[in-house]
């Protein structure tokens, strides 16, 4: 039994060496008004790779909680986990995810760059997280659809805030904005640069329709 | 001169030939590509080949149009001997289509006026274009005259309109909104605008700054000071106001609460 741990995490950080773990994702984010959100899905439509299935639509419900600890130094240490799970089939796994902070690199990057690590989990992970210490931060409701390009992921999703408390998911929530949130993402190992390329003439195609752009977090510290 | 002119017609001949065996070469193959393959032809491959065929119909015609050709139509082809018989050559000569130059056969060959069929038709036409009067025909011209300015209205119309809509939609570019960009995303990767603690029932059990206080304060230096600062100074950008209120009604729970 002792052996199954070392062994695991032997296999694990063989696999970090080797660099086969998509630990990197690779995002440009835009957004469309509600009015041509028919205009950008049926350009997406013809752009994907899943032309004959149509596109595939999501319902979920993200919870970002975060794991606050004083670090040795003065400044404290947030760690923000985000759990996902699917509204609209309630028998798959829910997602835990880590999302690192963003790197923004030169002008010569064509995309964000963040450490993104995924697992699959149940649902009594959101326990297992409150155990831990670790406090919901904010929850939405993401609701829409996915396309696929390749490795590229392409969702176009309404962000809803949470109604109330007491009220179940799903129920009484609302749309944040009169906009889609428009996401364009690869998750790869470290140092494959080049399929940002590739991310940024895929953005290119849906211009003017979305303006799919790095977005620096920092500077949205300021908008009201 | 004589010379000149034959050389000329020489030259022509080979020209048009070559032409015209270019053209049957690439037929042929697409006959056999449409009668073999059409199991895995696709479209553009297809198209490829007739934009083939077709450039090489217009390279036959610029040739027969050339100002170097001599006119075609006042030579004559004179048939000096039919016979009956099989003639190897010929055969060899078509690849095997004719094989007789024969008395049945010749009449076809060398044709120059339209089929019998066609040729009473066009004469039907031609009577009619002359037994009109004047001013039938010219009301006809009229008539069909307007036809087309209408067809034409309506297409420079459309075209017009489509302009017009290409071009705002190029300068204006109203399908998205910065700001919504802006919202969306600071509320998906940072929780703006989500947090329970924002809304107007602050009392909310989920706030983030409600859970934050209490937890802090045991591991903290003790006291109000500290926990302020440790918010405020998280990588989370949070807006200061909401919390520092959630706080305060925190620290004043706790030492009743807990």
């Amino acid at each position: 039994m002792s052996a199954a741990p070392g062994s695991a995490m032997d296999s694990l950080s063989a696999a970090l060496k080797c660099n086969i773990i998509p630990n990197q994702e690779y995002l440009l984010q835009g957004s469309v008004l509600d009015q041509y959100v028919e205009v950008l899905l049926h350009r997406l439509r013809g752009l994907c790779d899943n032309v004959d299935s149509g596109p595939e639509s999501f319902h979920d419900h993200e919870l970002s909680f975060a794991l606050r600890a004083q670090g040795a130094g003065a400044a404290p240490m947030v760690l923000p986990l985000r759990v996902r799970r699917a509204l609209d089939s309630p028998d798959s796994p829910w997602q835990l995810r880590y999302v690192g902070q963003q790197e923004l690199g030169d002008k010569n990057r064509p995309t964000v760059v963040r450490s993104s690590i995924d697992m699959a989990c149940s649902s009594t992970i959101v326990d297992f997280l409150t155990e831990l210490g670790c406090r919901i931060d904010f929850e939405y409701i993401a609701r829409g659809y996915m396309f696929r390009k390749g490795r590229m992921k392409i969702t176009v999703s309404k962000i809803f805030k949470m109604g109330n408390m007491n009220s179940k998911p799903g129920e009484g929530v609302e749309p944040i904005s009169q906009s889609y949130l428009v996401e364009l993402s690869v998750l790869a190992p470290t140092g494959q640069d080049a399929i940002a390329e590739d991310m940024r003439i895929f953005a290119e195609q849906l211009r003017p329709l979305v303006q799919l752009e790095k977005i620096d977090y920092k500077r949205l510290g300021n908008i009201p | 001169m004589q010379q000149r002119e034959e050389k000329q017609l020489e030259f022509a001949l080979e020209n048009i030939i070559q032409r015209v065996n270019d053209l049957k070469s690439s037929i042929a193959s697409m006959i056999m590509k449409v009668e073999n393959e059409y199991e895995t032809l696709n479209w553009p491959n297809f198209l490829d080949n007739y934009a083939l065929i077709s450039g090489q119909l217009t390279a036959l015609s610029k040739v027969l149009s050339h100002d170097k050709c001599p006119v075609l139509r006042n030579l004559t082809v004179l048939p000096l001997m039919l016979s009956p018989e099989r003639d190897e050559q010929l055969a060899q000569i078509t690849e095997g289509r004719v094989t007789t130059f024969a008395h049945d056969l010749v009449p076809d060959y060398l044709r120059t006026k339209l089929e019998p069929m066609a040729e009473s038709k066009m004469l039907q036409v031609e009577n009619k274009a002359a037994n009109l009067t004047y001013e039938n025909a010219q009301k006809q011209v009229a008539a069909y005259q307007k036809v087309v300015l209408h067809v034409w209205d309506i297409v420079s119309k459309a075209r017009e309109e489509w302009e017009v809509e290409s071009s705002s939609r190029g300068n204006t570019q109203q399908n998205s909104s910065v700001a919504d960009t802006h919202l969306l995303v600071a509320a998906v990767g940072m929780g703006k605008g989500l947090k329970m603690g924002a809304s107007p029932n602050g009392g909310n059990p989920t706030s983030g700054g409600m859970m934050v206080a209490p937890q802090n304060r045991p591991g903290g230096a003790g006291g109000s000071v500290p926990i302020p600062s440790n918010t405020q100074s998280v990588p989370m950008n949070k807006a200061p106001s909401t919390i520092k209120t959630n706080i305060k009604s925190a620290a004043q729970i706790h030492p009743y609460g807990r």
